[in-house]
Protein backbone atom coordinates (compact mmCIF):
# COMPACT_ATOMS: atom_id res chain seq x y z
CA UNK A 1 0.00 0.00 0.00
CA UNK A 2 2.61 2.72 1.02
CA UNK A 3 4.56 1.29 -1.93
CA UNK A 4 2.21 2.25 -4.71
CA UNK A 5 1.69 5.80 -2.29
CA UNK A 6 5.42 6.39 -2.84
CA UNK A 7 5.14 5.60 -6.50
CA UNK A 8 2.18 7.77 -6.87
CA UNK A 9 4.13 10.72 -4.38
CA UNK A 10 7.04 10.68 -6.90
CA UNK A 11 5.11 10.79 -10.22
CA UNK A 12 2.85 13.82 -9.22
CA UNK A 13 5.67 15.81 -8.75
CA UNK A 14 7.46 14.38 -11.66
CA UNK A 15 4.29 15.50 -13.84
CA UNK A 16 4.26 18.55 -12.27
CA UNK A 17 7.61 19.32 -12.79
CA UNK A 18 7.34 18.47 -16.63
CA UNK A 19 4.10 20.98 -16.70
CA UNK A 20 6.61 23.49 -15.02
CA UNK A 21 9.03 22.78 -17.88
CA UNK A 22 7.04 23.36 -21.30
CA UNK A 23 3.79 25.07 -19.67
CA UNK A 24 5.25 28.46 -20.15
CA UNK A 25 6.76 28.10 -23.72
CA UNK A 26 3.03 27.24 -24.73
CA UNK A 27 1.10 30.06 -23.45
CA UNK A 28 4.05 32.16 -25.24
CA UNK A 29 2.73 30.28 -28.42
CA UNK A 30 -0.79 30.30 -27.84
CA UNK A 31 -0.61 34.60 -26.63
CA UNK A 32 1.45 35.12 -29.71
CA UNK A 33 -1.51 34.83 -32.36
CA UNK A 34 -3.18 37.17 -31.01
CA UNK A 35 -5.15 39.33 -33.41
CA UNK A 36 -5.36 42.19 -30.47
CA UNK A 37 -3.88 45.13 -29.82
CA UNK A 38 -2.39 44.04 -26.17
CA UNK A 39 -1.65 40.95 -24.87
CA UNK A 40 -3.84 39.38 -22.42
CA UNK A 41 -5.08 35.94 -21.08
CA UNK A 42 -6.61 34.77 -22.95
CA UNK A 43 -6.37 36.10 -26.30
CA UNK A 44 -10.15 36.84 -27.50
CA UNK A 45 -9.42 37.20 -31.23
CA UNK A 46 -6.83 34.49 -32.79
CA UNK A 47 -4.79 35.66 -35.96
CA UNK A 48 -1.10 36.61 -37.89
CA UNK A 49 -1.66 39.74 -37.19
CA UNK A 50 1.53 40.08 -35.22
CA UNK A 51 3.57 37.78 -37.41
CA UNK A 52 2.54 39.89 -40.44
CA UNK A 53 3.81 42.75 -38.54
CA UNK A 54 7.25 41.52 -37.67
CA UNK A 55 7.76 40.41 -41.08
CA UNK A 56 6.83 43.70 -42.42
CA UNK A 57 8.89 45.66 -39.61
CA UNK A 58 12.47 46.92 -40.51
CA UNK A 59 13.46 46.58 -37.36
CA UNK A 60 12.93 43.13 -36.54
CA UNK A 61 13.79 42.25 -39.77
CA UNK A 62 17.50 43.43 -39.81
CA UNK A 63 17.18 41.64 -35.77
CA UNK A 64 16.28 38.21 -37.44
CA UNK A 65 18.29 38.57 -40.36
CA UNK A 66 21.55 39.47 -38.90
CA UNK A 67 20.83 36.29 -35.93
CA UNK A 68 19.74 33.90 -38.42
CA UNK A 69 23.11 35.09 -40.92
CA UNK A 70 25.56 34.92 -38.28
CA UNK A 71 23.86 31.12 -36.82
CA UNK A 72 24.34 29.78 -40.27
CA UNK A 73 27.76 30.83 -40.85
CA UNK A 74 28.99 30.00 -37.35
CA UNK A 75 27.31 25.77 -37.30
CA UNK A 76 29.75 24.65 -40.18
CA UNK A 77 32.68 26.27 -38.53
CA UNK A 78 31.68 25.09 -35.00
CA UNK A 79 31.38 21.85 -36.44
CA UNK A 80 34.13 21.49 -37.89
CA UNK A 81 36.50 22.72 -35.47
CA UNK A 82 34.41 20.94 -32.29
CA UNK A 83 34.90 17.45 -34.59
CA UNK A 84 38.51 17.96 -35.26
CA UNK A 85 39.02 18.74 -31.28
CA UNK A 86 37.17 16.09 -30.22
CA UNK A 87 38.88 13.53 -32.78
CA UNK A 88 42.33 14.98 -31.48
CA UNK A 89 41.20 14.09 -28.23
CA UNK A 90 40.15 11.21 -28.23
CA UNK A 91 43.14 9.86 -29.63
CA UNK A 92 45.84 12.99 -28.25
CA UNK A 93 48.21 12.05 -25.31
CA UNK A 94 47.29 10.34 -22.44
CA UNK A 95 48.94 12.95 -20.03
CA UNK A 96 48.05 16.40 -21.45
CA UNK A 97 43.89 14.88 -22.63
CA UNK A 98 42.13 15.62 -19.08
CA UNK A 99 43.95 19.45 -19.00
CA UNK A 100 43.08 20.23 -22.21
CA UNK A 101 39.39 18.78 -22.57
CA UNK A 102 38.76 20.88 -19.34
CA UNK A 103 40.34 23.95 -21.21
CA UNK A 104 38.67 23.42 -24.04
CA UNK A 105 34.93 22.53 -22.20
CA UNK A 106 35.09 25.65 -19.68
CA UNK A 107 33.60 28.32 -21.82
CA UNK A 108 30.49 26.22 -20.97
CA UNK A 109 30.86 26.93 -17.01
CA UNK A 110 32.59 30.15 -17.53
CA UNK A 111 30.38 33.08 -16.36
CA UNK A 112 29.05 34.42 -20.37
CA UNK A 113 29.27 37.97 -18.56
CA UNK A 114 32.88 37.72 -17.99
CA UNK A 115 33.75 36.47 -21.53
CA UNK A 116 31.55 39.21 -22.67
CA UNK A 117 33.61 41.74 -21.35
CA UNK A 118 36.85 40.12 -22.02
CA UNK A 119 36.05 39.89 -25.52
CA UNK A 120 35.04 43.22 -25.67
CA UNK A 121 37.80 43.99 -24.01
CA UNK A 122 40.33 43.21 -26.69
CA UNK A 123 38.13 43.76 -29.42
CA UNK A 124 37.03 47.41 -28.57
CA UNK A 125 40.91 49.29 -29.40
CA UNK A 126 40.45 46.88 -32.66
CA UNK A 127 37.38 48.63 -34.07
CA UNK A 128 36.38 44.84 -33.91
CA UNK A 129 33.27 45.25 -31.80
CA UNK A 130 30.20 46.29 -33.40
CA UNK A 131 31.16 43.97 -36.37
CA UNK A 132 29.35 40.72 -37.43
CA UNK A 133 32.94 38.89 -38.27
CA UNK A 134 33.16 40.17 -34.42
CA UNK A 135 30.13 38.43 -33.59
CA UNK A 136 31.09 35.66 -35.23
CA UNK A 137 34.13 34.75 -33.66
CA UNK A 138 32.95 35.03 -30.49
CA UNK A 139 29.85 33.23 -30.62
CA UNK A 140 32.31 30.47 -32.52
CA UNK A 141 34.12 30.18 -29.01
CA UNK A 142 30.91 29.46 -27.46
CA UNK A 143 29.56 27.00 -30.02
CA UNK A 144 32.40 24.81 -30.19
CA UNK A 145 32.33 23.05 -26.57
CA UNK A 146 28.86 21.50 -27.52
CA UNK A 147 30.49 20.04 -30.56
CA UNK A 148 33.27 18.89 -28.12
CA UNK A 149 30.86 17.55 -25.82
CA UNK A 150 28.49 15.58 -28.15
CA UNK A 151 31.01 14.48 -30.47
CA UNK A 152 33.50 13.36 -27.94
CA UNK A 153 30.14 11.51 -26.32
CA UNK A 154 29.40 9.76 -29.98
CA UNK A 155 33.24 8.45 -30.10
CA UNK A 156 33.44 7.13 -26.90
CA UNK A 157 30.62 4.81 -27.53
CA UNK A 158 31.91 3.81 -30.77
CA UNK A 159 33.70 0.95 -31.36
CA UNK A 160 37.66 1.46 -32.02
CA UNK A 161 38.59 -2.09 -33.58
CA UNK A 162 36.45 -0.89 -36.89
CA UNK A 163 38.80 1.80 -36.87
CA UNK A 164 41.70 -0.57 -36.10
CA UNK A 165 40.47 -2.77 -38.75
CA UNK A 166 40.43 -0.01 -41.35
CA UNK A 167 43.63 1.24 -40.94
CA UNK A 168 45.44 -3.00 -40.41
CA UNK A 169 43.51 -3.04 -44.15
CA UNK A 170 45.65 -0.42 -45.68
CA UNK A 171 43.65 2.98 -44.96
CA UNK A 172 45.96 6.14 -44.25
CA UNK A 173 44.57 7.97 -40.86
CA UNK A 174 42.68 10.82 -42.97
CA UNK A 175 40.92 7.92 -45.10
CA UNK A 176 39.81 6.28 -42.03
CA UNK A 177 38.72 9.25 -40.21
CA UNK A 178 36.76 10.63 -42.70
CA UNK A 179 35.40 6.64 -43.96
CA UNK A 180 34.91 5.43 -40.82
CA UNK A 181 34.65 7.44 -37.79
CA UNK A 182 33.30 10.40 -39.27
CA UNK A 183 30.08 8.22 -39.97
CA UNK A 184 29.89 6.27 -36.77
CA UNK A 185 29.95 9.72 -34.95
CA UNK A 186 27.30 11.22 -37.28
CA UNK A 187 24.73 11.62 -34.21
CA UNK A 188 27.12 13.45 -32.48
CA UNK A 189 27.81 16.04 -34.79
CA UNK A 190 24.16 16.54 -35.89
CA UNK A 191 23.11 17.15 -32.05
CA UNK A 192 26.74 19.51 -32.05
CA UNK A 193 25.39 21.26 -35.36
CA UNK A 194 22.06 21.91 -33.76
CA UNK A 195 23.16 22.88 -30.10
CA UNK A 196 25.72 25.24 -32.01
CA UNK A 197 22.76 26.75 -34.17
CA UNK A 198 20.36 27.33 -31.65
CA UNK A 199 23.64 28.60 -29.20
CA UNK A 200 24.60 31.47 -31.35
CA UNK A 201 20.72 32.26 -32.37
CA UNK A 202 20.11 32.92 -28.50
CA UNK A 203 22.95 34.30 -27.64
CA UNK A 204 22.57 37.34 -25.64
CA UNK A 205 24.87 38.82 -23.05
CA UNK A 206 27.94 38.27 -25.09
CA UNK A 207 26.73 39.86 -28.04
CA UNK A 208 24.98 42.72 -25.79
CA UNK A 209 28.38 43.70 -24.62
CA UNK A 210 29.68 43.95 -28.07
CA UNK A 211 26.89 45.41 -30.03
CA UNK A 212 26.45 49.52 -30.20
CA UNK A 213 24.48 49.52 -33.86
CA UNK A 214 23.85 46.25 -34.66
CA UNK A 215 21.15 44.16 -33.68
CA UNK A 216 20.33 40.39 -33.51
CA UNK A 217 16.92 39.21 -32.56
CA UNK A 218 17.80 38.18 -28.73
CA UNK A 219 18.83 42.30 -28.49
CA UNK A 220 15.92 43.95 -29.98
CA UNK A 221 14.07 41.84 -27.96
CA UNK A 222 15.27 42.78 -24.97
CA UNK A 223 15.29 46.10 -25.94
CA UNK A 224 11.80 46.36 -26.70
CA UNK A 225 10.78 44.81 -23.05
CA UNK A 226 12.12 47.65 -21.53
CA UNK A 227 9.16 49.60 -23.43
CA UNK A 228 6.53 47.19 -23.09
CA UNK A 229 5.65 43.63 -23.19
CA UNK A 230 4.26 43.90 -26.69
CA UNK A 231 2.03 41.45 -29.02
CA UNK A 232 5.16 41.91 -31.51
CA UNK A 233 7.74 40.24 -28.74
CA UNK A 234 5.50 37.13 -28.50
CA UNK A 235 5.48 37.09 -31.99
CA UNK A 236 9.64 37.00 -32.67
CA UNK A 237 9.46 35.18 -29.24
CA UNK A 238 7.20 32.44 -30.48
CA UNK A 239 9.03 32.14 -34.23
CA UNK A 240 12.25 31.73 -32.30
CA UNK A 241 10.33 29.01 -30.31
CA UNK A 242 9.05 27.10 -33.72
CA UNK A 243 12.57 27.51 -35.06
CA UNK A 244 14.19 26.11 -31.89
CA UNK A 245 11.04 23.27 -31.53
CA UNK A 246 11.74 21.84 -35.00
CA UNK A 247 15.25 21.62 -34.68
CA UNK A 248 14.61 19.14 -31.52
CA UNK A 249 12.14 17.22 -33.67
CA UNK A 250 14.98 16.78 -35.75
CA UNK A 251 17.35 15.71 -32.92
CA UNK A 252 14.62 12.94 -31.97
CA UNK A 253 14.34 11.52 -35.28
CA UNK A 254 17.79 11.43 -35.80
CA UNK A 255 17.88 9.44 -32.49
CA UNK A 256 20.56 11.82 -31.47
CA UNK A 257 18.62 13.17 -28.01
CA UNK A 258 21.01 11.07 -25.92
CA UNK A 259 23.68 12.47 -27.24
CA UNK A 260 22.18 15.74 -26.48
CA UNK A 261 21.85 14.72 -22.99
CA UNK A 262 25.50 14.40 -22.75
CA UNK A 263 25.54 18.19 -22.83
CA UNK A 264 24.71 18.56 -19.58
CA UNK B 1 46.16 -2.57 -22.92
CA UNK B 2 46.88 -0.41 -25.89
CA UNK B 3 46.51 3.53 -24.38
CA UNK B 4 46.70 4.45 -28.11
CA UNK B 5 44.28 2.24 -29.92
CA UNK B 6 44.93 3.65 -33.36
CA UNK B 7 48.19 2.83 -33.84
CA UNK B 8 49.19 -0.90 -35.18
CA UNK B 9 49.17 -3.34 -32.66
CA UNK B 10 53.07 -3.67 -33.11
CA UNK B 11 53.59 -0.41 -31.65
CA UNK B 12 51.92 -0.92 -28.60
CA UNK B 13 54.69 -3.59 -28.03
CA UNK B 14 56.55 -2.38 -24.42
CA UNK B 15 59.59 -2.85 -26.45
CA UNK B 16 58.24 -0.36 -28.56
CA UNK B 17 61.49 1.94 -29.41
CA UNK B 18 62.79 -0.73 -31.21
CA UNK B 19 60.66 -0.58 -33.99
CA UNK B 20 61.17 -0.24 -37.62
CA UNK B 21 61.36 2.70 -39.08
CA UNK B 22 57.97 2.66 -41.23
CA UNK B 23 56.36 2.22 -37.99
CA UNK B 24 58.00 4.79 -36.32
CA UNK B 25 57.61 7.12 -39.77
CA UNK B 26 53.73 6.09 -39.13
CA UNK B 27 53.54 7.10 -35.47
CA UNK B 28 55.55 10.24 -35.75
CA UNK B 29 52.36 10.92 -38.45
CA UNK B 30 49.37 10.23 -36.23
CA UNK B 31 51.00 11.91 -33.38
CA UNK B 32 51.10 15.49 -35.67
CA UNK B 33 47.73 14.25 -36.83
CA UNK B 34 45.89 14.45 -33.44
CA UNK B 35 47.74 17.79 -32.82
CA UNK B 36 46.91 19.31 -36.09
CA UNK B 37 43.11 18.38 -35.52
CA UNK B 38 43.46 20.26 -31.79
CA UNK B 39 44.81 23.23 -33.11
CA UNK B 40 42.78 24.73 -35.37
CA UNK B 41 40.30 25.13 -31.66
CA UNK B 42 43.46 25.42 -29.79
CA UNK B 43 44.68 28.40 -31.71
CA UNK B 44 40.83 29.88 -31.54
CA UNK B 45 40.31 29.75 -27.34
CA UNK B 46 44.06 31.18 -27.33
CA UNK B 47 42.78 34.53 -29.33
CA UNK B 48 38.97 35.28 -28.24
CA UNK B 49 38.90 32.83 -24.46
CA UNK B 50 42.35 33.08 -22.82
CA UNK B 51 44.09 36.29 -23.94
CA UNK B 52 41.09 38.43 -23.45
CA UNK B 53 41.21 36.81 -19.63
CA UNK B 54 44.62 37.12 -19.79
CA UNK B 55 44.29 41.32 -20.47
CA UNK B 56 41.29 41.22 -18.00
CA UNK B 57 43.95 39.88 -15.21
CA UNK B 58 46.06 42.75 -16.37
CA UNK B 59 43.55 45.22 -16.31
CA UNK B 60 41.97 44.65 -12.79
CA UNK B 61 45.44 45.27 -11.33
CA UNK B 62 45.70 48.72 -13.05
CA UNK B 63 42.78 51.01 -11.50
CA UNK B 64 42.31 53.31 -13.89
CA UNK B 65 45.22 52.48 -16.48
CA UNK B 66 47.61 53.52 -13.56
CA UNK B 67 51.07 51.95 -14.57
CA UNK B 68 52.05 50.60 -11.01
CA UNK B 69 50.36 47.51 -9.69
CA UNK B 70 47.29 48.48 -7.02
CA UNK B 71 45.00 45.57 -5.53
CA UNK B 72 42.40 48.60 -4.91
CA UNK B 73 39.53 47.10 -6.78
CA UNK B 74 39.86 44.07 -4.63
CA UNK B 75 39.77 45.71 -1.66
CA UNK B 76 36.82 47.47 -2.88
CA UNK B 77 35.06 44.49 -3.67
CA UNK B 78 35.11 43.80 0.27
CA UNK B 79 35.11 47.51 1.35
CA UNK B 80 33.03 49.21 -0.94
CA UNK B 81 29.84 48.26 1.15
CA UNK B 82 27.62 47.46 -1.87
CA UNK B 83 29.97 45.09 -4.17
CA UNK B 84 30.26 42.77 -1.15
CA UNK B 85 26.70 42.41 0.04
CA UNK B 86 25.42 42.38 -3.75
CA UNK B 87 27.96 39.14 -4.09
CA UNK B 88 26.28 37.65 -0.79
CA UNK B 89 22.67 37.97 -1.85
CA UNK B 90 23.99 36.46 -5.57
CA UNK B 91 25.60 33.26 -3.38
CA UNK B 92 21.99 33.12 -1.21
CA UNK B 93 19.78 33.39 -4.73
CA UNK B 94 22.12 30.48 -6.05
CA UNK B 95 21.35 28.91 -3.31
CA UNK B 96 17.75 28.87 -3.30
CA UNK B 97 17.77 27.98 -6.63
CA UNK B 98 20.31 24.97 -6.06
CA UNK B 99 18.00 24.03 -3.92
CA UNK B 100 14.73 24.65 -5.70
CA UNK B 101 16.34 22.41 -8.74
CA UNK B 102 17.20 19.30 -6.44
CA UNK B 103 13.99 19.46 -4.25
CA UNK B 104 11.86 19.31 -7.83
CA UNK B 105 14.55 17.79 -9.93
CA UNK B 106 15.37 14.72 -8.04
CA UNK B 107 11.82 12.91 -7.97
CA UNK B 108 11.85 13.94 -11.78
CA UNK B 109 15.09 11.95 -12.26
CA UNK B 110 13.44 9.20 -10.00
CA UNK B 111 10.17 8.94 -11.93
CA UNK B 112 12.67 9.00 -15.47
CA UNK B 113 14.66 5.92 -13.85
CA UNK B 114 11.80 4.01 -13.52
CA UNK B 115 9.97 4.83 -16.64
CA UNK B 116 9.28 2.73 -19.51
CA UNK B 117 11.68 3.52 -22.70
CA UNK B 118 8.83 5.67 -24.27
CA UNK B 119 7.96 7.64 -21.46
CA UNK B 120 11.32 8.31 -20.77
CA UNK B 121 12.21 9.47 -24.27
CA UNK B 122 9.32 11.94 -23.71
CA UNK B 123 10.35 13.01 -20.02
CA UNK B 124 13.94 12.93 -21.75
CA UNK B 125 12.72 15.79 -24.66
CA UNK B 126 10.82 17.89 -22.22
CA UNK B 127 13.77 18.23 -19.69
CA UNK B 128 15.68 18.85 -22.78
CA UNK B 129 14.09 20.92 -24.54
CA UNK B 130 14.35 24.15 -22.17
CA UNK B 131 18.26 24.08 -22.95
CA UNK B 132 17.12 24.36 -26.42
CA UNK B 133 14.97 27.26 -26.15
CA UNK B 134 15.80 30.78 -25.73
CA UNK B 135 16.58 32.02 -22.54
CA UNK B 136 15.19 35.52 -22.95
CA UNK B 137 12.38 33.83 -24.85
CA UNK B 138 11.83 31.70 -22.17
CA UNK B 139 12.01 34.65 -19.82
CA UNK B 140 9.45 36.64 -22.03
CA UNK B 141 6.92 33.30 -22.19
CA UNK B 142 7.69 33.71 -18.01
CA UNK B 143 6.47 37.48 -17.66
CA UNK B 144 3.38 36.26 -19.79
CA UNK B 145 2.78 33.84 -16.75
CA UNK B 146 3.35 35.61 -13.77
CA UNK B 147 2.64 39.10 -14.83
CA UNK B 148 -0.17 41.37 -12.95
CA UNK B 149 -2.07 40.18 -16.11
CA UNK B 150 -0.87 37.02 -16.64
CA UNK B 151 -2.07 33.69 -16.89
CA UNK B 152 -1.25 32.59 -12.99
CA UNK B 153 -3.10 36.19 -11.68
CA UNK B 154 -6.54 35.64 -14.21
CA UNK B 155 -7.31 32.63 -13.56
CA UNK B 156 -7.16 32.79 -9.96
CA UNK B 157 -9.18 36.40 -10.02
CA UNK B 158 -11.64 34.44 -12.28
CA UNK B 159 -11.69 31.62 -9.91
CA UNK B 160 -12.64 34.33 -6.77
CA UNK B 161 -9.56 33.02 -4.84
CA UNK B 162 -7.70 36.73 -5.24
CA UNK B 163 -8.84 40.09 -5.57
CA UNK B 164 -5.79 42.06 -6.05
CA UNK B 165 -2.84 40.39 -8.53
CA UNK B 166 -0.03 38.15 -6.68
CA UNK B 167 3.31 39.81 -6.85
CA UNK B 168 4.85 37.10 -9.01
CA UNK B 169 7.26 39.19 -10.60
CA UNK B 170 9.86 41.55 -10.12
CA UNK B 171 10.99 40.14 -6.40
CA UNK B 172 13.34 36.67 -5.71
CA UNK B 173 10.55 34.37 -6.39
CA UNK B 174 10.23 35.28 -9.80
CA UNK B 175 14.02 35.33 -10.18
CA UNK B 176 14.40 32.10 -8.90
CA UNK B 177 11.70 30.26 -10.93
CA UNK B 178 12.69 31.78 -14.23
CA UNK B 179 16.35 30.61 -13.44
CA UNK B 180 15.36 27.40 -11.66
CA UNK B 181 13.78 27.04 -15.54
CA UNK B 182 16.36 27.43 -17.09
CA UNK B 183 18.84 25.29 -15.30
CA UNK B 184 16.50 22.08 -13.99
CA UNK B 185 17.78 19.84 -16.41
CA UNK B 186 21.66 20.41 -15.70
CA UNK B 187 20.68 18.78 -12.40
CA UNK B 188 18.37 16.17 -13.54
CA UNK B 189 20.39 14.44 -16.08
CA UNK B 190 23.88 14.18 -13.98
CA UNK B 191 20.98 12.91 -11.12
CA UNK B 192 19.66 10.07 -13.89
CA UNK B 193 22.77 9.39 -15.25
CA UNK B 194 23.88 8.33 -11.61
CA UNK B 195 20.89 6.44 -10.94
CA UNK B 196 20.34 4.63 -14.13
CA UNK B 197 24.17 3.27 -12.59
CA UNK B 198 22.81 2.11 -9.84
CA UNK B 199 22.48 -2.03 -9.66
CA UNK B 200 18.77 -2.74 -9.30
CA UNK B 201 19.72 -6.03 -6.97
CA UNK B 202 21.76 -4.12 -4.41
CA UNK B 203 18.35 -2.06 -3.91
CA UNK B 204 16.37 -5.80 -4.12
CA UNK B 205 18.77 -7.08 -1.52
CA UNK B 206 18.36 -4.68 0.76
CA UNK B 207 14.46 -4.94 0.85
CA UNK B 208 14.47 -8.53 0.48
CA UNK B 209 16.31 -8.20 4.05
CA UNK B 210 13.53 -6.31 5.67
CA UNK B 211 14.24 -2.92 4.79
CA UNK B 212 11.02 -0.83 3.24
CA UNK B 213 10.82 0.72 0.29
CA UNK B 214 11.56 4.21 2.32
CA UNK B 215 14.20 2.85 3.78
CA UNK B 216 15.60 1.12 0.47
CA UNK B 217 15.76 4.74 -0.59
CA UNK B 218 17.18 6.55 2.40
CA UNK B 219 19.87 3.82 3.06
CA UNK B 220 20.61 2.59 -0.69
CA UNK B 221 19.33 4.78 -3.47
CA UNK B 222 20.21 8.31 -2.36
CA UNK B 223 23.58 7.37 -1.21
CA UNK B 224 24.61 6.00 -4.13
CA UNK B 225 23.15 8.85 -6.54
CA UNK B 226 25.22 11.31 -4.49
CA UNK B 227 27.43 11.43 -6.94
CA UNK B 228 24.84 12.77 -9.36
CA UNK B 229 23.61 14.77 -7.00
CA UNK B 230 26.53 16.53 -6.04
CA UNK B 231 27.92 17.38 -9.72
CA UNK B 232 24.34 18.78 -10.80
CA UNK B 233 24.29 20.78 -7.77
CA UNK B 234 27.53 22.35 -8.19
CA UNK B 235 26.98 22.92 -11.86
CA UNK B 236 23.25 24.88 -11.22
CA UNK B 237 24.94 26.86 -8.66
CA UNK B 238 28.19 28.20 -10.37
CA UNK B 239 25.56 28.89 -13.39
CA UNK B 240 23.43 30.88 -11.26
CA UNK B 241 26.46 33.11 -9.63
CA UNK B 242 27.34 33.87 -13.01
CA UNK B 243 23.13 34.72 -14.44
CA UNK B 244 22.83 37.87 -15.80
CA UNK B 245 19.80 38.00 -18.02
CA UNK B 246 16.61 36.66 -16.00
CA UNK B 247 17.09 38.83 -12.66
CA UNK B 248 17.25 41.86 -14.74
CA UNK B 249 13.98 41.04 -17.04
CA UNK B 250 11.72 39.18 -14.10
CA UNK B 251 13.48 41.36 -11.18
CA UNK B 252 13.16 44.23 -12.20
CA UNK B 253 15.37 46.35 -10.83
CA UNK B 254 14.68 44.58 -7.12
CA UNK B 255 16.80 41.63 -7.54
CA UNK B 256 20.84 42.45 -8.07
CA UNK B 257 23.53 40.02 -9.05
CA UNK B 258 26.84 40.60 -8.82
CA UNK B 259 27.21 40.00 -12.70
CA UNK B 260 24.56 43.03 -12.91
CA UNK B 261 26.86 45.08 -10.92
CA UNK B 262 29.99 44.15 -13.42
CA UNK B 263 27.71 44.81 -16.57
CA UNK B 264 26.86 48.23 -15.14
CA UNK B 265 29.77 49.19 -14.27
CA UNK B 266 31.45 48.00 -18.33
CA UNK B 267 28.58 49.58 -19.62
CA UNK B 268 27.41 53.03 -18.16
CA UNK B 269 30.70 53.91 -15.98
CA UNK B 270 33.76 52.71 -17.91
CA UNK B 271 35.26 51.32 -15.03
CA UNK B 272 37.14 48.64 -16.95
CA UNK B 273 39.71 47.99 -14.09
CA UNK B 274 37.20 47.13 -10.87
CA UNK B 275 34.91 45.17 -12.93
CA UNK B 276 37.42 42.93 -14.28
CA UNK B 277 38.50 42.90 -10.44
CA UNK B 278 35.04 42.03 -9.61
CA UNK B 279 35.03 39.28 -12.41
CA UNK B 280 38.07 37.87 -11.27
CA UNK B 281 36.74 37.67 -7.91
CA UNK B 282 33.74 35.75 -9.18
CA UNK B 283 35.51 33.35 -11.53
CA UNK B 284 38.12 32.31 -8.30
CA UNK B 285 35.18 31.72 -6.00
CA UNK B 286 33.30 29.21 -8.62
CA UNK B 287 36.70 27.63 -9.47
CA UNK B 288 36.91 27.57 -5.04
CA UNK B 289 33.30 25.78 -5.51
CA UNK B 290 34.27 23.64 -8.32
CA UNK B 291 37.30 22.37 -6.80
CA UNK B 292 35.56 21.52 -3.91
CA UNK B 293 32.92 19.41 -4.94
CA UNK B 294 35.32 17.45 -7.34
CA UNK B 295 36.89 16.45 -4.19
CA UNK B 296 33.90 15.42 -1.89
CA UNK B 297 32.89 13.36 -5.31
CA UNK B 298 36.03 11.67 -5.16
CA UNK B 299 36.04 11.08 -1.61
CA UNK B 300 32.49 9.28 -1.90
CA UNK B 301 33.82 7.16 -4.70
CA UNK B 302 36.76 6.47 -2.53
CA UNK B 303 34.99 5.56 0.52
CA UNK B 304 32.64 3.28 -2.02
CA UNK B 305 35.90 1.64 -3.04
CA UNK B 306 36.57 0.35 0.44
CA UNK B 307 33.32 -1.11 1.38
Amino acid sequence: MSENRIGIFVGTIAVTVMVFLILPQLILLVQSFTAEDYLSFPPKHFGLRWYAFIFGDETWQRALFTSLLIAVLVTPLAVILGTAAAIGLDRGPMRLRKAMRTALVSPMVLPHVVLGMAIYRVFLPLRFDDTLAGFLVAHLVLCVPYVIVTVGASLQAMDRSLEQAAMSLGASLPVALWRVVLPLVRPGVIAGAVFAFITSFDEFIVTYFLASRQTTAPIQIFSSLSYQLEPSIAAVSGLTLVVTAALCGLLILRGSMAGTAQVA
Amino acid sequence: MASDASLPSSLADPRGKWMSLKNLGRQGFSRLGWWGLLAPAMALYALVFFMPLGVLVGESVHPSGAPQLSLANYAAFFTDGVTFSIFARTVRLAFFVTLTCLVFGYPLALFMRRAGPVLRLVALTIVVSPLLTSVIVRNVAWLLVLGREGMVNTLLRQAGLIDAPLPLLYNTFGVVVGVTHVYLAFLVLPVFSSLLAIDPSVEQAASSLGASRFTVFRKVTVPLSLPGVIAGSTLVFVLTMGVYLTPVIMGGSFVTTLPMVMTDLVRTQFDWSRAAAFAIVLLAFIAVVMVASSRAERRIERMRGEL
